[in-house]
């Protein structure tokens, strides 16, 4: 099926209606050899396409190819363009775990009114994934610390805000108010099922209750 | 122009594999190809070729689209003076992108060689723009429209997966590379071929019986196109840091069989698969016997600097590993390992980490500083090093911080609820990937005996067993089935002394 022309319209029309990331990035890897025809005059228009592109890549947890993409966007507009750089800087913050820059990034530099949507998504993309990872990798920690990772405010948690700890605890956590820290409750990962393989073992379940008896 | 369209429509996609039958379709399709390539209307057909492209559909008309395309890129070349086939802006261009990625695969089987010049034009066009990204995803949509096994290797194979790394477009090869490749193009030379002529358009035709040395889908392939697949492959794999794939595809590099001289793609795989284990494993593995030990010897001649390296990872020793880094530079920069190297460095301290948790069950991250040499200045830095490990889920541990502001943060390794979900999480992930690889293999396994079975060499090797039982009095005996079910054959060799 034909795509519709590439225009910061579509651009903007594609991040809204997109149903998730893997569509939004789907829909938009379709649209990068249009890109690549488009000519260098145009570097709003590419400017947005790559730079939505890139925060498709985020969600979709796939850092390593956003930095390959990064590299495929023509050179002239990557060293010029004030959206991409903030694009690579937010990759080298994500790339390098740096929790609380990567949360600065995003709320603080300016990002481009039509990009604003696909921002906002990967801040709140990233701070539920971190949630899920100090979940599973803290038994306790300092509200300090556990806010420093969910782009939280560390003095106000140290202090045990109540607005800041419920937060905490409405995801499962408990809060030891004596000792001052929270006991974060690991979420499990459930692992995606193949409905082939799932039938087979059943399959062969049945055989084994067939000659058991 | 409209009585030369009724021929050219005259094949379309069958709706049903049953309507019309394979026959009378594989009948019609080669009547059409006899009309297409009939030199006596080649000046017709191109004459109409720009009009008929507009009124034809690519993926009903897929055979007489090819033929014109081809006429129109023919003729804009011989109108320009331009060898170059065709600027990807031009009005051309779309054209062909609608026809590689929609084309009926069917219909294509039957012209091999038209297929490969246009994707082969397509490909020179998208490099002498200086944009080899054009033609990675039409490229690769093309090759698993013809092949969805993609099991049969191509020259097409070679050449899309150095496209993608020229353009750097890493993820659109995955979808190729992650097939398995269990076939060259395969030899007709074989005497039953000129008997039974398999109908192509048959739906369940494997690959192997259109992709074959003279159906045009490949140029000659040879070794060194072999190796670089997979040297390019492993390539791709390493920029996207799946390690255990990079290192799969070197092996099949280094341990492909040999005859006198080593080459020097499987000797820079060999360099690059002691950079690899490192990452994928954290320590030097020892290498594959399957390798004879006189192709070893020469990898180690050649590749001194980084079996030297391997060792000083191995050994856990900073010190020389860093020495060693800085001695060889002038290697790793000539054969462009740079960068693996220094991610090699940076995997020492994460190689040293996990090595903690088999030496204790838990301890303080202060405890952990001490252990890790390096560029790690403060304690806030080894913690948040060990928690980007923890919460990556490199390192099998929990952290545990504690009342007192003072006390260091605990590092406790092997939580055992959370390593039996990750070990099973784990399981079903490889169980799953095996389940794939065994039933593409088991496929082509069976794909292989048949031709085996009906092979000029399996008649030979009957025609001398049907002699040997002759003089042992024995009857006669299908040979694949007597070796398959233990049939000890030395034995039968000595049948007639006893």
């Amino acid at each position: 099926m034909d795509l519709p022309p590439l225009s910061k319209e579509q651009l903007v029309a594609v991040l809204t209606s997109s149903r998730s990331p893997t569509e939004l990035y789907d829909t938009l890897a379709k649209y990068e050899t249009t890109a690549c025809l488009i000519d260098g005059k145009e570097s709003e228009l590419l400017s947005l396409y790559y730079s939505i592109f890139f925060f498709s890549h985020l969600l979709t947890d796939q850092i390593y190819e956003a930095r390959a993409m990064t590299q495929r966007v023509p050179p002239i507009l990557a060293h010029n363009d004030p959206s991409l750089q903030n694009c690579l800087t937010l990759l080298r913050a994500v790339w390098q775990r740096k929790y609380d820059s990567v949360y600065k990034i995003l709320r603080e530099l300016p990002w481009p009114e039509p990009l604003r949507l696909a921002v906002e998504s990967y801040d709140k993309y990233f701070q539920q994934k971190t949630l899920r990872e100090v979940s599973n990798a803290y038994e306790a920690i300092r509200p300090g610390a556990a806010a420093g990772y969910l782009g939280l405010d560390p003095v106000a948690a140290e202090q045990g805000d109540p607005a800041l700890i419920q937060q905490f605890t409405a995801a499962g956590w408990t809060w030891d108010a004596q000792a001052k820290l929270l006991h974060p409750k690991p979420i499990p990962v459930s692992p995606k099922k193949d409905a082939q393989i799932q039938n087979e073992l059943s399959q062969i379940m049945a055989l084994v209750g067939k000659y058991q008896g | 122009m409209e009585e030369l369209l009724s021929p050219l429509t005259s094949v379309s996609r069958r709706l049903h594999t049953s309507d019309p039958s394979d026959e009378d379709y594989d009948k019609q399709i080669r009547d059409l190809i006899i009309f297409l390539k009939d030199p006596g209307r080649a000046s017709d057909i191109s004459a109409v070729s720009g009009y008929a492209l507009d009124k034809l559909d690519p993926s009903s008309h897929s055979l007489s689209y090819l033929f014109l395309l081809l006429h129109q890129i023919n003729s804009t070349q011989f109108e320009n003076k331009d060898l170059r086939p065709f600027d990807p802006t031009g009005a051309l261009w779309p054209k062909i992108v609608r026809f590689l990625t929609s084309f009926d695969p069917f219909q294509i089987r039957y012209a091999g060689h038209e297929w490969r010049q246009l994707v082969e034009l397509t490909v020179q066009s998208a490099q002498a723009v200086s944009k080899p990204l054009l033609a990675v995803p039409v490229i690769r949509d093309a090759i698993l429209r013809l092949d969805p096994s993609s099991g049969v290797l191509t020259s097409i194979h070679i050449t899309f997966i150095k496209l993608c790394l020229m353009s750097r477009s890493y993820s659109y090869a995955l979808p190729i590379l992650e097939k398995q490749i269990c076939h060259f193009p395969t030899a007709t030379s074989q005497t039953y071929q000129k008997h039974h002529k398999s109908i192509l358009c048959g739906e369940l035709e494997p690959s192997i019986t259109f992709v074959t040395d003279s159906s045009g889908f490949s140029t000659k392939l040879t070794y060194r196109d072999y190796l670089q697949y997979f040297f390019c492959g492993a390539m791709i794999y390493m920029a996207l840091k799946k390690w255990d794939k990079a290192l799969h595809h070197l092996n099949i590099v280094i341990c492909s069989p040999v005859t006198n001289a080593v080459s020097k793609i499987m000797v820079e795989g060999y360099k690059k698969w002691i950079l690899v284990s490192l990452l994928a494993c954290g320590k030097p593995i020892p290498s594959q016997s399957i390798t004879s030990s006189h192709v070893m010897k020469v990898y180690q001649s050649l590749a001194q600097p980084y079996t030297t390296l391997a060792d000083a990872f191995g050994k856990c020793d900073l010190q020389r590993l860093k020495v060693e880094v800085e001695a060889a530079l002038s290697v790793w920069r000539m054969d462009n390992n740079t960068g693996l190297v220094y991610q090699v460095v940076d995997a020492f301290q994460k190689r040293t980490t996990l090595k903690l948790g088999k030496t204790f069950s838990a301890l303080a991250v202060a405890d952990v500083a001490r252990h890790l040499p390096g560029r790690l200045s403060s304690l806030r830095e080894v913690e948040s090093f060990v928690a980007s490990l923890v919460m990556c889920g490199t390192l099998d541990a929990v952290l545990l911080h504690l009342r007192d502001y003072s006390d260091s943060t605990m590092l406790r390794f092997s939580g055992t609820a959370k390593s039996r979900f990750l070990q099973e999480n784990n399981v079903q992930g490889r169980i799953l990937q095996e389940c794939q690889s065994l039933r593409a293999m088991g496929k082509a396994v069976r794909d292989v005996n048949r031709g085996l079975e009906l092979s000029n060499e399996n008649f030979l090797f009957l025609q001398k067993c049907l002699k040997w039982s002759d003089n042992s009095g024995k009857g006669g005996i299908n040979a694949l089935e007597q070796t398959e079910g233990g049939f000890d054959l030395d034995e039968d060799i000595m049948g007639d002394i006893h």
